[in-house]
């Protein structure tokens, strides 16, 4: 009998090892404003409070950094899109290139809630921006450049923000390419929203 | 007769001295450039039409011929320049090469052929001691073999894509070469290509479609850094690939006697040798520069 109950024991021991480890894999979490899950869709609008797109050697900024995602639960799981995101006024840290052209392409971008124990991220998917950079002695000068992949952000229920670094990067497993090799992308974005919930804290569980 | 003695002597040495006024403005003419800047000396930076400065240092791949397959031990040098690229028409993308200031736009070097002449290779697990004795009678001066590779048309034919080179995907160097046998016995003609029936690279940083029986292989694009200040791109761990080309029979091998030693070398490396049984791989380090910038930089520093 003793024996039966130990091997039962360590049988259940074993499942919720599995499921904690499953769920910090691929738990999904939800959109909720004032502690209930999001009804119906949502718009998030805002700018970023600062972001940069770095290539070994070469960062380029945006002052502006605007962003529009439209956001839903769909059976239980947070979702979005991301359906404009105008960049104005963007330099670079070379003397000898600027920033001619650059926006987004083939938005809309799907996006979806993630966790990664203990933290909750928005992992944006097929993200593509183009730029052109400019100068006579920029060694880009002229040719289109193009980021694409795939960006994780912390999200923090505190703070309302949206962090995207190299850290929630690993984290998410997520990668932007550009000029066939990795690029960074760091940015802090607010999650306020701006349609049926605007003032109402946003937050992500 | 002293006057005309001291007439040839003030000749001599007017000549002497504008010879040595002429190498030292060639000497302070490559000498300016600073930096990173200094890998396009020998870029034609100055000449009408000239969009960027290119400088490959090849350092490690192989090139399989038929049945040899050469190992890339030294580094080979590409360098010079290229126009802006097409924007339409069949070579769209692709920009023309103009040719390194000091004629070496695709640096000779000699690499060493497994086996040399007698082509005895060791299998791979053979003992230490047999490969290098094995080396040493087969790859010594007389029976050595050494290839290289040669470009067998003017540098305005190669071919440079910078955003296939960039992005990674697509043919991103056109290369039209020969391979130069070298052996006492093979004389110093002994080619496969020539200038009229060259061997055509299209190497590419991805995944190559060649004709069976090879299969498909694939290269790196590499990783990027920009250098001085934006101005110079690097890309640095870029393997480029090709395994769709053919070659030509070997020819004036042997010199006098080459009608007897073509075919022997023909049978040796297996030539002419059809589409999708020949395979390069190429690793290099690629830097580029505008050149307005590599001209300003030679300007900035006189």
């Amino acid at each position: 009998m003793k024996r039966k109950t130990k091997f039962l024991r360590g049988f259940v021991a074993i499942l919720a090892i599995g499921a904690a480890f499953s769920a910090s894999a691929n738990a999904a979490p939800a959109w909720n404003f004032e502690g209930k899950a999001l009804e119906g869709s949502e718009v998030i609008l805002g700018g970023a409070y600062e972001s940069a797109l770095t290539l070994p050697g070469l960062v380029t900024k945006c002052e502006n950094f605007l962003y529009k995602l439209s956001i839903k639960n769909e059976a239980g799981t947070g979702k979005g899109e991301l359906t404009e995101m105008p960049l104005y006024n963007c330099t670079t840290n070379s003397s000898a290139c600027a920033v001619k052209t650059i926006g987004a392409e083939t938005l809309p971008w799907p996006a979806k809630l993630t966790t990664v124990v203990p933290s909750n991220y928005i992992v944006i998917e097929k993200v593509k921006v183009g730029i052109v950079y400019s100068g006579v002695e920029c060694a880009l000068g002229g040719l289109l450049v193009r980021v694409t992949g795939t960006a994780g952000g912390l999200l923090d229920n505190v703070a309302e923000t949206a962090t995207f670094n190299s850290a929630s990067f690993s984290a998410t497993k997520t990668e932007l390419k550009a000029l066939s090799g990795k690029a960074e992308w760091g940015g802090v974005f607010p999650t306020e929203a701006f349609q049926w919930h605007r003032n109402q804290p946003l937050t992500v569980s | 007769m002293r006057k005309k003695i001291n007439r040839t002597r003030m000749v001599c040495a007017a000549l002497l001295a504008v010879a040595l006024a002429s190498l030292a403005t060639a000497g302070l003419a490559s000498a300016k450039l600073t930096g990173e800047f200094k890998k396009f000396e020998f870029c034609p930076y100055k000449t009408a039409g000239v969009y960027r400065c290119i400088y490959s240092s090849n350092s490690g791949g192989e090139v399989i011929l038929g049945t040899k397959k050469v190992t890339i031990e030294k580094p080979v040098i590409l360098q010079g320049g290229f126009t802006e690229a097409a924007t339409e028409g069949a070579e769209a993308e692709y920009s023309k090469f103009v040719a390194a200031t000091n004629g070496q736009t695709l640096t000779k070097v000699p690499q060493n052929v497994p086996g040399g002449l007698l082509g005895i290779v060791p299998p791979e697990k053979s003992p230490t001691l047999v490969k290098l004795l094995s080396a040493f009678f087969f790859e010594n001066g007389l029976t050595g073999v050494t290839s290289t590779l040669e470009l067998a048309k003017p540098a305005s034919e190669i071919r440079v894509s910078e955003i296939h080179l960039a992005e990674g995907l697509g043919v991103a160097l056109k290369l039209p070469v020969m391979v130069h046998l070298e052996n006492p016995f093979l004389g110093k003609s002994c080619y496969v290509g020539s200038s009229s029936s060259p061997i055509k690279f299209e190497l590419r940083p991805d995944t190559t479609s060649p004709p069976k029986p090879n299969e498909p292989i694939t290269g790196n694009p590499g990783e990027v850094e920009f250098l001085e200040e934006g101005r110079i791109l690097k890309l640095f761990n870029v393997e480029l690939v090709d395994n769709a080309w053919s070659a030509p029979a070997a020819s004036g091998c042997g010199g006098i006697l080459s009608f007897l030693v073509n075919p022997v070398i023909n049978s040796m490396i297996g030539l002419p040798s059809a589409a999708g049984k020949n395979t390069t791989r190429l690793k290099n380090t690629i830097y580029q520069a505008p050149a307005f910038s590599v001209n300003k930089n030679n300007n900035d520093n006189p």
